[in-house]
C-alpha cells in the first residue's frame, strides 16, 4: 500500500497532492492517515469526531484513497489510547460503518513502553475499541508514544491481535463497561508510564524470540484481560 | 445538484488553484474550530461515557454533522493558501466508488481487507510493525521478521530507520530517499527471512 498524511486540521499540501498524482495514475492501493488532535484546533471530544468523519471522508472524495488510517491523537498525553481518543474513534468508526462501505484502520501510540502490562493493556484496549467499532484494518503498535528508538516489539502487535480476535463478536453493551474498567485500570498511570525495555533488551536478537521476562509479562496481562470479562481464544 | 463524476486528486488541485484565499492561522484558529463548535451544536451531539456508541440516532447525527463539516468548510491548501470544496452529492458520489474490498499481498500470504458490519464475528485484517516509530538501522531486518513471524499478523507497517549509512534521514534531503528505500528492502528481507515473502506492506 501506499501510504500519505493529511496535515492538521483539514489540510493538504502540494507534496502530498503530487504523490498522490503518481500514485492514482499508476493504479496504486493507496492508504490515507489523518490524525485529529483532541484538545487542538478541533476542540472538545464531539468536535474532533466532527472533523475526524470529515476528514475520513475527504480521504476518499478528494484524495482517491482506498482505505482510511484514523488514529485520534491526545494533546497532552500525546497518545491514542487515553479514554477521550478511544471515544472518537470509536464514535467515528461505528458513525461511518452504519452509513457507508468504506473500508477503515486505525493505528496505536501507547504510552507506556514494551515488555510493561500497561503498554499490553492500552493495545488491548485500542484493539476492542477498533474491533467493537466496526473497524477492518487495525496497523501497530508504536509503543512509547512511537518517539522512542528501537521501543517497539512484535509482542505488542501479538496482544493487538489477540485482543481484536477475543473481542469480534461480542455485544457492544459488555465491550463498553470491559473498555471502561480496563482503561480505568491504567489512565492514572499516564502522569508517570513504565518506560519499557527496547527491542534489544526483551529480545534474543538470534533467535528472534521474546525474553521469558516478556512473555510472562504478557501471560500476566491475559490474565488480567481475562477478569475484566475479555477471554483470549486458542489459550 | 446532481454529481457529474466523481471527484479526482487532479480535480482536487484545479479547485484548490481557483479556491477562496484565506490565512493559514485564520483557518486553524476561526474556521476549524467555530465551524466544529456550531455543527456540534446543531446535531446536538453530546458522547456522555460510553467508548462504543450504542445510540443509532446519533451515530447518524455524527455522521450527517461530518458531511456537513466537510462541504460546508472545505480543505485547505497551505502552500497555495486556497480553500476547495466538494458538493454534499460528490461526498455521495466518492463513497460509492470506493473499494469495498482490498486484496493485500500475493499468494498464501495474501489477505483480503473486506467490509465488517459492526462488531462483526470476522476480525480485522492485523497489520503489525512498529507505525512510524524510529528504529536503529542495525537490527531493522529482525526486527520486522519478528512481526512477520508473528502467528495473528496479517500484513506489515514499517518504521522509521533512525539512520541509513549512519547519516540521518533529513527530510527533502537525498538521505532521506535513500533510508525510506533501504526501509523497503529491510521489511522484505524480514518477510522473506519469516518465510512469509508475499506479505503486503
Amino acid at each position: 500500500m501506499h501510504e500519505c498524511s493529511q496535515l492538521n486540521e483539514m489540510k493538504m499540501d502540494m507534496t502530498g497532492l503530487n504523490m498522490l498524482a503518481g500514485w492514482a495514475v499508476n493504479g496504486d492501493t493507496i492508504l490515507m492517515e489523518q490524525m485529529p488532535i483532541f484538545g487542538g484546533y478541533c476542540g472538545g471530544v464531539e468536535e474532533t469526531a466532527i472533523c475526524d468523519v470529515a476528514t475520513t471522508l475527504a480521504s476518499f472524495v478528494m484524495f482517491g484513497s482506498h482505505i482510511h488510517l484514523d488514529g485520534p491523537i491526545h494533546i497532552r498525553w500525546g497518545i491514542t489510547t487515553a479514554r477521550e481518543t478511544l471515544q472518537i474513534s470509536s464514535h467515528v468508526g461505528a458513525a461511518l460503518d452504519r452509513n457507508t462501505d468504506l473500508l477503515l484502520s486505525n493505528q496505536y501510540y501507547p504510552t507506556a513502553g514494551p515488555c510493561t502490562e500497561m503498554c499490553l493493556l492500552e493495545t488491548a484496549a485500542q484493539a476492542i475499541a477498533d474491533t467493537a467499532s466496526g473497524r477492518e484494518l487495525i496497523s501497530g503498535s508504536a509503543a512509547s508514544k512511537g518517539v522512542a528508538r528501537d521501543k517497539s516489539t512484535p509482542m505488542e502487535a501479538r496482544i493487538m491481535g489477540e485482543a481484536a480476535i477475543a473481542t469480534a463478536g461480542m455485544n457492544t453493551s459488555v465491550v463498553n463497561e470491559i473498555l471502561d474498567r480496563l482503561i480505568g485500570s491504567y489512565e492514572a498511570e499516564f502522569h508517570h508510564p513504565p518506560k519499557g525495555k527496547r527491542f534489544q533488551d526483551c529480545y534474543d536478537l538470534k533467535t528472534i524470540t521474546p525474553s521469558n521476562e516478556y512473555l510472562g509479562v504478557y501471560e500476566n496481562t491475559t490474565h488480567i484481560l481475562k477478569e475484566l470479562g475479555l477471554e483470549m481464544k486458542y489459550r | 445538484m446532481v454529481a457529474s463524476k466523481p471527484v479526482s486528486v487532479f480535480e482536487t488541485y484545479d479547485r484548490f488553484l481557483s479556491g477562496k484565499k484565506t490565512r493559514e492561522d485564520t483557518w486553524d484558529y476561526v474556521t476549524v474550530p467555530n465551524n466544529a463548535a456550531l455543527i456540534k451544536n446543531k446535531y446536538n451531539l453530546e458522547f456522555g461515557r460510553k467508548i462504543i456508541p450504542e445510540d443509532k440516532d446519533e451515530m447518524d447525527r455524527l455522521f450527517q454533522a461530518g458531511v456537513e463539516m466537510l462541504v460546508t468548510t472545505g480543505f485547505f491548501n497551505p502552500d497555495l493558501g486556497r480553500v476547495m470544496y466538494v458538493t454534499e452529492d460528490e461526498v455521495f458520489e466518492g463513497i460509492k466508488k470506493a473499494p469495498k474490498k482490498l486484496r493485500l499481498g500475493r499468494g498464501k500470504d495474501e489477505v483480503v481487507c473486506e467490509r465488517r458490519r459492526g462488531n462483526a464475528p470476522e476480525k480485522p485484517i492485523i497489520q503489525g510493525g512498529p507505525t512510524g516509530a524510529p528504529i536503529s538501522e542495525d537490527i531493522f531486518v529482525t526486527l520486522m521478521q519478528g512481526y512477520a513471524q508473528e502467528a495473528v499478523v496479517d500484513t506489515l507497517v514499517s518504521g522509521v530507520m533512525s539512520t541509513v549509512d549512519g547519516h540521518a534521514p533529513t527530510a527533502n534531503t537525498p538521505w532521506e530517499i535513500k533510508a525510506t528505500l533501504a526501509e523497503i528492502r529491510a521489511v522484505r528481507e524480514g518477510m522473506v527471512r519469516a518465510e512469509r515473502p508475499g506479505m503486503a506492506i
